[in-house]
């Protein structure tokens, strides 16, 4: 067998210079061109997440459905609520900034690949975040309902219809949750399927 | 950043190209994968350039970020091609050295080590490239007895391939 791998090393170092050359001009051209590296979709993506959950906590405005519910008092406590969720998407760009610029080509794969997935579960935990937060304010909300509206509290005295509509509202909430789970499923195990083989495979060899 | 450092870089991984090409010729298979693969490493090494000190040669710092490249940040797969195409390995191969025996195991290493996953094609490269087993743990990220370990693996796994 050494005989084999000796006969391979011999033609590898054969071919050293077998290559087509690239010029230096080509060089030049590639330097200007775009990566397309999954750092940089992670990137693109996370920007687009954070984006897009950012606006939508910005655009659901909870002053108007306190007017309209007659519990103007609860308005202060969720101003501290939008501050407290300012500060929170603040933290999470800062950290998700420091671990993308932790990523660096030249340290081990094994460092990098953990790097990157670092980088990934910030934007993960992000998500998750915005997730609970529509979850315990839609109860909230809908506990608010229940308790402020004339027209719901039929609804509460009579147990079976509360029954029904409490189990309607766990299942909606299960789906929604459910399809943002089989997106990022999708989004990221496409993105993520190699980096994930290769880093089990070079953990495997240090077990 | 300033024409200096560019024209400098471009010297330098012109010179240097050579350690890239082995490295998408295992990675990839085909000349538009191969162009491909070449490129993305490129943007990756410039990316990273301004920080390289010169405290290592620009061939060691090339290679290692050239296969974190190929094994982690390209998004194409790399293992779809189990099925390598063997003539495109053969004009390696000059006809003049060889007899056809040695050609014939040749062009079967070739297939097998193609066959080989992502990481073993990193260990085999740097075998090739007569790294020591520091250099080649350090790459990795791996522990050194693990890195020898592995590698009499892939070894062992290459002859099954070739004497079944």
């Amino acid at each position: 067998m050494m005989e084999e791998l000796d006969l391979l090393k011999k033609d590898w170092k054969k071919n050293e210079n077998s290559y087509q050359q690239i010029s230096e001009v080509d060089i030049y051209k590639m330097l200007h061109k775009k990566s397309s590296s999954i750092v940089k979709w992670i990137l693109i993506i996370s920007i687009l997440e954070v984006l897009l959950w950012t606006s939508i906590s910005l655009i659901f405005n909870t002053d108007d459905y306190f007017k309209k519910m007659h519990t103007e008092y609860l308005i202060a406590y969720f101003k501290y609520f939008t501050i407290l969720n300012y500060v929170v998407i603040a933290i999470f760009i800062y950290f998700f900034y420091v671990n993308y610029k932790n990523i660096s080509t030249t340290t081990s794969t094994k460092q990098l690949m953990k790097d990157i997935l670092k980088t990934r579960k910030t934007v993960k935990y992000y998500v998750w975040y915005n997730l609970t937060m529509i979850i315990v304010s839609s109860i909230i909300g809908f506990a608010l309902a229940f308790s402020t509206n004339p027209q719901m509290s039929q609804v509460t005295s009579n147990s079976k219809i509360f029954a029904i509509t409490i189990c309607v509202m766990i299942v909606f909430m299960a789906i929604f949750v459910g399809v943002f789970w089989l997106f990022y499923r999708l989004i990221y195990g496409t993105l993520l399927r190699k980096l994930f083989r290769n880093y089990n495979e070079l953990k495997k060899i240090d077990l | 950043m300033s024409e200096n450092l560019e024209q400098s870089f471009v010297k330098q991984l012109k010179d240097n190209q050579n350690i890239i090409h082995k490295i998408c010729r295992l990675y990839t298979s085909g000349e538009d994968a191969h162009k491909d693969l070449f490129q993305e490493v490129t943007i990756q090494l410039w990316k990273a350039f301004p920080k390289f000190r010169g405290d290592s040669k620009f061939s060691t710092w090339a290679y290692r970020v050239a296969l974190n490249t190929a094994i982690t940040l390209y998004r194409k797969s790399t293992r779809s091609i189990s099925t390598v195409d063997y003539e495109s390995q053969s004009y390696f191969i000059s006809q003049e050295d060889y007899n056809s025996e040695e050609e014939e195991q040749l062009k079967l290493m070739y297939q097998a080590v193609h066959q080989l996953n992502d990481i073993e094609k990193a260990l085999i490269y740097m075998y090739l490239e007569d790294k020591d087993y520091t250099e080649i743990a350090e790459t990795l990220g791996i522990s050194e007895v693990n890195a020898r370990v592995k590698m009499n693996r892939i070894k062992g796994k290459l002859k099954k391939i070739l004497n079944p």
